[in-house]
């Protein structure tokens, strides 16, 4: 594998419709997650300076995407709660990889007692179940941005870590490494000229589709209350938006835009992710 | 305990209200959490559950309440929830019993009284051929023993009242109660007079820790079984003095989610239901064959602050000045937080509220209330020193060693404690006064209070028919000085001038002088303002009339059905002929699933796609 060259990559990546259509989607996103403070006005998310704005408005020229129990701009909320959503997802998710791999790179290289210790604490984070897991975390941690990060990171790397032994296991093998070796090569020269420029692209393509894990994850804690609760997030919009009611008030406005965004992200991800991992592993596309 | 005591429900509008005593708001919620977590799937399991136990009661009468705070504990010597204690209303009878319309004091076990040494010393004789539901009779040693050793051990819900007290056994249905001062409250004695055959064998060391899964009691309905977090039944006791309620069975199934229980609510799942969401109240009172309940029994909800006065803790020194108490008192807009958190279902708030009958309370002139005036509250900060000289935004101390950033304790188990945050913080930050939010379920949240951890945080209390208790929490002796013995005093204030009024007022014959201390209390409460009294908010409750007849408010005319000070309806209730309410269609367990089926179909999306990919990554391995 991960022999293609550069070129060859962005030019396959190209021709995958799908992908551009989750490239494109994210891209979207991100501007409107960087570009949130000149795309609305974030007074729209305070409960004080939206006291004089009608409750529970249906979207109008005045308010695009209506407002909610509180007054609030829906739109404002969607706008700045992409960012928590991405940057927790993305964050979440250079965590997770950078447990996983130096996991997985360290067991995988250093082999014998090490290879099994770690590959056993692997296997116990593998079958804790994730979810409880995550919320008796989150609910010893606290309520915040960090710790929700560190919850994510902590409950999703032993995949990653497996995936990448996986990987070094081979290349360990094969006979350019002998070479170096037989030549002097360092462990840590190793490591570095040989095994990891070949697991990179595995590690990249896993990142991609931690990403919309890890999105998933934050939404579902917020959801479940145990988000940052002073931050706009599209699942603490959708847990507002279920506490107050707006479910049996049919005011569709109040939630649909958070959970369409979240689903246009994890999709967008997963698309854009499944093209790298096709074009990065060989096997998968001589399917 | 943080909040009540023997008599004083503490609620938490949202979920509590008020039976007769003092008790916090929602406890359950947390394990409710967890369980609406897993993507509320196992909600519906839950419902579903709840359902099957209410329908497969076969042909026996059952009465289906829904609420949202679980039990904290059965056990009467430790618990101080409102849903606590509904069931120790139901469970326990009392000597004297209140009257449904008025609260007046009437006969309870006890059939009569006497007074005796100026008023000192009642005599009370109780009825003939008295039994615990257990079979075994009750005498007045049961009496005595409850009296005593509530005084003794300083049991929680019972001290308040038996703190002066002392009972004789005359013989078995003869029981002389003498008290060390005058006590303005007798005869009344509404203490939940508890078996000894039961709790006499407790260790006094266990005594806080004790089950109290017997459900041995003498009121109308006794504990069968609780299933934490889900639901907990009591069953009809044949003993009951006054006779075999018409009922069978009330099952109180506990709601994660107010729009759940309303759903469940319309759908006859449950005949009643306490604690109903202020946004669904309104369309609930035109729904034919429901009756909504705007129920006024005085509770309220309040921002308190924490004072450091002697309790333990590590509260922010700015809170100690009250001049910062009042310019917080002042950046409140209360009528906003009316309006727009509960919607307009109440009163706004002014000082405590200390019981259902407005007698109590002191007016208050409209100039000398801290009514909401940012600018002056910015202005009296400036004055006081607290500047904002790193041009932050935040005021620092004046000395500039501490910013004021206010821990602010937020409870999970409450559907009205995120819109009450954002707007009390967002009127704090108009004020140069920032926050940081922990959120905590109530038992938690108890914790955090009583070690003073804190400092600010919203809760309510649901005030007794006598101001006594409400008043003693702001005691001195209630401040929390070891947190194995949590005190009632949770704004972590007192001051002797207050002491001595309470005492006064407690041994208080004549009742326009002890008017007249309660209100000198109320105002220099109000004044030091360590607590900002929110709104008096309504147990908002609402009933089936297909299934029952009979329900009653207390107090009449204004007070709520369920969850009231001594809980009559109960008992009261009579099935209707033929009543459909009972059906077990499951529709609202389809409209549970179907409000869940949003969340649930995301994730489905999301990981299908990652499933896909897993395979094909194990397919590499």
């Amino acid at each position: 594998m991960t022999a293609v060259s550069r070129n060859e990559v962005f030019r396959r990546f190209r021709r995958d419709r799908l992908a551009m259509f989750g490239l494109v989607v994210l891209v979207l996103f991100a501007l409107m997650a960087i570009l949130a403070p000149l795309l609305v006005d974030d007074d729209g998310l305070s409960a004080v300076a939206s006291l004089d704005n009608p409750t529970w408005a249906r979207p109008s020229g005045d308010f695009l995407l209506g407002t909610d129990h509180l007054g609030r701009s829906v739109a404002a909320q969607f706008v700045y709660g992409s960012r928590v959503s991405l940057f927790v997802g993305l964050m979440a998710t250079i965590f997770t990889i950078a447990i996983g791999s130096i996991v997985g790179v360290v067991a995988g290289f250093a082999g014998r007692w090490v290879d099994a210790a770690l590959m056993r604490l692997t296997d116990w984070f593998l079958v804790i179940p994730f979810l409880p897991l995550a919320i008796v975390l989150a609910a010893v941690l606290g309520r915040g941005i960090w710790n929700i990060i560190f919850v994510i990171s902590i409950t999703s790397w032993p995949s990653t870590a497996r995936l990448v032994r996986a990987q070094v296991l081979t290349v360990k093998e094969r006979l350019y490494v002998d070479r170096a070796r037989a030549l002097g090569a360092s462990q840590l020269h190793v490591v570095r000229r040989h095994v990891l420029p070949n697991v990179a692209p595995l590690i990249l393509a896993s990142a991609t589709l931690a990403v919309p894990i890890s999105i998933l994850t934050e939404t579902t804690l917020a959801f479940l209350g145990l988000g940052d609760p002073t931050q706009a997030s599209w699942g603490k919009t959708l847990e507002e938006a279920f506490q107050a009611g707006a479910i049996s008030r049919s005011a569709w406005w109040y939630y649909l835009p958070a959970g369409l965004g979240i689903v246009a992200v994890v999709l967008a991800f997963t698309l854009f992710g499944r093209a790298l991992e096709e074009i990065l592993d060989p096997r998968l596309r001589e399917r | 305990m943080a909040r009540s005591t023997s008599q004083d429900v503490v609620t938490s509008q949202d979920e509590t209200g008020g039976v007769g005593m003092a008790q916090r708001g929602l406890a359950a919620v947390v394990a409710g959490l967890v369980v609406a977590g897993i993507g509320g799937l196992s909600l519906a399991a839950v419902a579903g559950a709840g359902l099957a136990s209410a329908s497969a009661a076969d042909d026996r009468v059952t009465l289906t309440v829904g609420l949202i705070q679980d039990l904290d504990t059965p056990n009467v010597t430790a618990g101080f929830l409102v849903s606590s204690y509904e069931l120790w209303n139901l469970q326990y009878a009392a000597l004297t019993d209140k009257a449904a319309a008025d609260f007046a004091t009437v006969p309870g076990l006890a059939e009569s009284w006497e007074v005796g040494d100026g008023g000192l010393s009642y005599t009370y004789t109780l009825r003939e051929d008295l039994a615990w539901s257990d079979g075994e009779p009750l005498t007045a040693d049961d009496v005595a023993f409850t009296i005593n050793t509530s005084r003794d051990q300083e049991w929680i819900n019972h001290f308040s009242s038996t703190a002066n007290l002392e009972a004789t056994v005359i013989d078995d249905r003869t029981v002389k109660i003498t008290s060390a001062v005058p006590d303005p409250k007798l005869p009344l004695m509404d203490v939940y007079i508890l078996p000894e055959h039961i709790w006499g064998p407790v260790a006094e060391g266990d005594i806080t820790t004790y089950e109290a899964l017997d459900g041995v009691g003498s009121g109308p309905f006794t504990l069968q079984e609780w299933k934490s977090g889900q639901s907990w039944t009591m069953v009809a006791n044949p003993n009951y003095y006054k006779g075999t309620p018409a009922i069978d069975q009330v099952v109180f199934r506990v709601f994660t989610n107010g729009d759940a229980m309303v759903a469940a609510l319309q759908q006859g799942e449950i005949d009643a239901a306490h604690s109903v969401p202020s946004s669904s109240f309104e369309s609930l009172g035109t729904t034919e064959g429901i009756e909504a309940v705007f129920g006024q029994q005085g509770g309220f909800t309040e921002l308190a602050m924490n004072g450091m006065a002697g309790g333990l803790g590590d509260g922010h020194p700015a809170l100690q000045d009250v001049e910062v108490r009042h310019a917080i008192h002042r950046a409140i807009d209360k009528q906003a937080l009316f309006d727009r958190v509960i919607l307009g279902l109440g009163t706004p708030g002014v000082t405590l509220s200390v019981s259902p009958d407005p007698a109590w309370k002191p007016v208050i002139p409209e100039a000398e209330q801290y009514t909401y005036d940012p600018d002056a509250a910015n202005a009296a900060l400036d004055a006081a020193g607290y500047l904002d000289t790193d041009g932050n935004g935040i005021r620092e101390m004046p000395d500039g060693s501490q910013e004021l950033t206010f821990r602010y304790a937020e409870r999970s188990e409450s559907d009205i404690a995120a819109p009450i945050r954002e707007l009390i913080t967002g009127f704090l930050e108009e004020v140069g006064i920032a926050t940081t939010v922990d959120v905590f379920d109530d038992t938690q949240l108890t914790e955090v209070v009583a070690s003073g951890e804190y400092d600010l945080f919203v809760w309510g209390w649901t005030p007794f028919t006598d101001p006594d208790s409400m008043l003693s929490y702001f005691t001195c002796a209630q401040l929390t000085t070891d947190v194995e013995a949590i005190g009632y005093n949770d704004a972590n204030w007192c001051s002797p001038e207050y002491d001595e009024l309470y005492a006064q007022q407690n041994q208080e014959l004549d009742r326009a002088t002890r008017v007249d201390l309660v209100h000198q209390m109320l105002r220099l409460f109000y004044d030091e303002s360590t607590y900002v009294v929110l709104f008096e908010d309504a147990d908002l409750q609402a009933y089936r009339t297909d299934r029952f007849t009979g329900w009653t408010r207390q107090p009449a005319e204004i007070g709520p059905v369920i969850f009231s000070n001594s809980s009559p309806t109960y008992f009261l209730l009579q099935p209707i002929e033929g009543g459909t309410g009972d059906d077990d269609g499951g529709m609202g367990t389809g409209v549970l699933i179907a409000l869940i089926g949003g969340g649930v179909a995301i994730l489905g999306v999301g990981a299908s796609l990652l499933l896909r990919s897993k395979k094909n990554q194990d397919e590499r391995d």
